[in-house]
């Protein structure tokens, strides 16, 4: 198989190459473009904690949307803790100011006892609606983030899906 | 050429198998090929490829809030440049594996395809002649089992005969393997060994007029 790679006209590789080069770019741009249009830096997420249940649950997909930022209480919303780059899924349950004022929100976890303020950085006491949120929830689909839970406990499977993906795009000239 | 085993199932390595040995044979035959067709897909595709890579280093180093407008700059011109990529592979190249010109000056281009499900190579060939300016076009096929064996060794003789049987230009430049009467018996048959095919002289006879027949259209050939 590598043989035949190899007998190829120098401009026949580089088409090869282009080919798998594209799927990749591809892939991403797409990613970015979804970026672009939601305005927000990761427009889909996945559930890595049961906090939200039984609205979420561990594995969920989630589809954020971050254009108008009039956020209301009771929408589920992502955000980042500051320092952390870990997105955190969980509802609003207060929010102060808005309107010309920034917006600032308090969030919970459905399924936590306590509200985030335990979870905020030091000194945070409230979300800053413009800075540290991802975007609101959309829409979801179930359970089929569990791949990707699989594949950040199981980092080799990230490497073995990345090798075939590489070897089966390179092999076979469609 | 292509000596390396294939399966003899799958119909894209038949299919390149031969585009690969298609290209190799019309250059062993000195035509020169014309790549401008190719070198322009790789244009455009590596130009997309350039700008998503920097999308990514600028979004990797500076993070998505700093590079927000230029990305959103760069997914449309990326959403163009993937469009005439796919416009120019389907609507310009056509599945063209050989573009190239004769010692003559004559203008040959030849595009593959298969169909689903038929193991047969479909070919369009589209020829100029040196002072004509109208290019001549017209389709040949051949099932793959002409020139691959059962399993999945590529042969090239009966591949070269074929082509330079059924391409004038080709055939002119390569004479050994212009089969003339073979050409000609495949393109109107005549029922000769139906009727007489009976007696072991009559084998004879026929092997003569056959010779006869190929020995006359090379001379003609060489005229031309």
């Amino acid at each position: 198989m590598f043989g035949s790679l190899a007998n190829l006209q120098p401009r026949q590789l580089a088409a090869q190459v282009l080919n798998f080069a594209l799927v990749l770019s591809t892939a991403f741009m797409l990613w970015k473009g979804l970026s672009v249009f939601t305005d927000s830096s990761s427009p889909i997420v996945v559930v890595l904690s049961g906090s939200m249940e039984p609205a979420f649950q561990r594995g969920d997909l989630l589809f954020l949307w971050n254009r108008g930022q009039e956020t209301q209480v009771g929408e589920v919303v992502v955000y980042n803790v500051r320092g952390k780059d870990i997105p955190i899924v969980h509802r609003v349950i207060r929010r102060f100011g808005g309107g010309s004022a920034p917006l600032n929100l308090l969030t919970k976890g459905d399924n936590n006892a306590a509200d985030d303020t335990e979870l905020y950085a030091r000194g945070q006491s409230y979300l800053d609606r413009s800075k540290d949120v991802i975007g609101s929830v959309v829409g979801y689909v179930p359970f089929v983030g569990y791949v990707t839970i699989l594949l950040s406990e199981y980092p080799w499977l990230k490497t073995a899906m990345l090798v075939f993906m590489a070897l089966s795009v390179v092999l076979q000239r469609e | 050429m292509a000596e390396s085993k294939i399966s003899p199932h799958n119909l894209n390595e038949l299919k390149n198998t031969t585009d690969d040995a298609l290209g190799n044979y019309l250059r062993s035959l000195k035509f020169s090929q014309s790549n401008s067709k190719l070198d322009v897909r790789l244009a455009i595709g590596y130009t997309s490829v350039i700008i998503a890579a920097a999308t990514f280093a600028a979004d990797y180093k500076l993070g998505w809030e700093a590079t927000k407008t230029w990305t959103a700059v760069a997914v449309v011109a990326y959403a163009i440049l993937n469009g005439a990529f796919t416009y120019w592979m389907w609507a310009v190249e056509k599945g063209l594996i050989f573009e190239g010109t004769n010692a003559q000056g004559g203008r040959l281009s030849i595009s593959s395809k298969t169909n689903k499900h038929d193991p047969t190579y479909y070919l369009t060939i589209s020829s100029t002649s040196p002072g004509s300016s109208s290019p001549s076009t017209w389709h040949i096929k051949n099932p793959f089992t002409t020139w691959f064996t059962a399993d999945g060794f590529f042969v090239a003789k009966p591949f070269q005969q074929w082509l330079a049987s059924s391409i004038e230009m080709i055939g002119d430049a390569d004479m050994k393997n212009a089969l003339r009467d073979e050409r000609d018996e495949l393109a109107a048959p005549t029922p000769e060994v139906e009727i007489i095919g009976d007696g072991s002289g009559n084998g004879t006879v026929e092997a003569s007029g056959v010779d006869a027949k190929s020995k006359g259209s090379k001379r003609g050939k060489k005229k031309a």
